[in-house]
């Protein structure tokens, strides 16, 4: 995976075969849990979702991560709130997510010119979704990773950038702990899958990152010069 | 102490009570960029990139800033914009303890 470059068609980068793909299923996957959880009707369109769906809080807290409560103590403006919003965000979300897994990984492959099938082209009319559909990503992925503060979050870049998980001792321990308290245990990831899910963690934010310096380079330069 | 002065003050708080504006305050996270926190401060609501950085440094820091100020009305828009963007954000009334800038 190569950073983001702004050119004059938009923004570019090269994604492996396996990066596209990986991260458009996993970004369809999060809108199916997302449509799901948040009482949107399962293949609703844009337009319908207004007439039909029936907001409710989220079960999932990778869901609620992404919908959450609009006030901290006063239940009854959390619950307007979210009657108000919560299907236009949910569907708002959920479109953009499918733009996103459309342009990394299309359905239907175009027929291009030769050499460029790894290059990912985003408009700029299109790369703030982009970055918020990598946002909304992130958090699930974040949040079935466990990351609840900052050192977590470079705990999993240094597991992931050395290629290795906890050593064998540690992951015992926690399994025995899991099994002991005989709850959440049943959730978590395996090693393996924590360093699978952790490296799409790291390679998303690394997409994002090199997305926003380029948005915010032309955002700068774009309000100087008005 | 005159009732004229007890009218007046009566009358101030009154005044204070309507004009009441409410906060939308954005919470730290582990995983939200801080250059994408940044784009949002600056690009939504058209912050300087200055302000933009001191803000975003301050929910990085103490965990939370007030971005913005206003009729509840006006808060929710910006909520709503706020978790468009994937950003941990609520509204509350001004005087409420968490809207004060620094503490826990």
């Amino acid at each position: 995976m190569s950073p983001f470059r702004a050119t004059p068609a938009g923004y570019v980068a090269t994604w492996e075969p396996v990066e596209r793909e990986v991260l458009a299923r996993v970004a369809r996957d999060v809108a199916g849990l997302l449509s799901a959880d948040s009482g949107l009707p399962a293949d609703a369109t844009e337009a319908e979702v207004a007439f039909t769906g029936v907001a409710r809080v989220p079960r999932d807290p990778a869901v609620q991560r992404l919908l959450p409560d609009a006030h901290r103590e006063d239940a009854d403006v959390a619950a307007e709130f979210r009657h108000l919003t919560q299907t236009d965000l949910a569907a708002g979300k959920v479109a953009r997510l499918h733009r996103f897994a459309e342009t990394v990984d299309p359905v239907e492959e175009p027929v291009t010119d030769a050499g460029d099938g790894d290059q990912v082209l985003v408009g700029r009319d299109a790369a703030q979704d982009f970055a918020a559909a990598l946002t909304d990503v992130r958090l699930v992925l974040g949040e079935r990773l466990g990351l609840d503060d900052d050192a977590d979050v470079e705990r999993l870049h240094h597991e992931v950038l050395s290629g290795f998980g906890p050593d064998d001792a540690d992951t015992d321990a926690d399994a025995d702990a899991d099994a002991a308290d005989g709850g959440e245990g049943s959730d978590e990831l395996d090693p393996e899958q924590r360093v699978y899910w952790g490296g799409v963690f790291v390679a998303a934010g690394f997409a994002q990152e090199s997305l926003m310096d380029e948005l915010l380079a032309e955002l700068r330069a774009r309000r100087a010069g008005q | 102490m005159t009732s004229g002065a007890t009218q007046e003050d009566t009358r101030t708080e009154a005044v204070s009570r309507l004009a009441d504006p409410w906060v939308t305050i954005v919470w730290n996270d582990p995983v939200n960029l801080m250059s994408y926190v940044s784009y949002v401060f600056e690009s939504y609501f058209g912050y300087p990139e200055a302000k933009a950085r001191r803000l975003m440094l301050q929910v990085h820091h103490e965990g939370r800033a007030v971005v913005s100020t206003g009729p509840k009305e006006r808060m929710e828009v910006d909520v709503q914009a706020m978790h468009g963007f994937g950003l941990w954000a609520t509204m509350q009334q001004s005087d409420a303890p968490a809207a004060a800038g620094e503490g826990a």
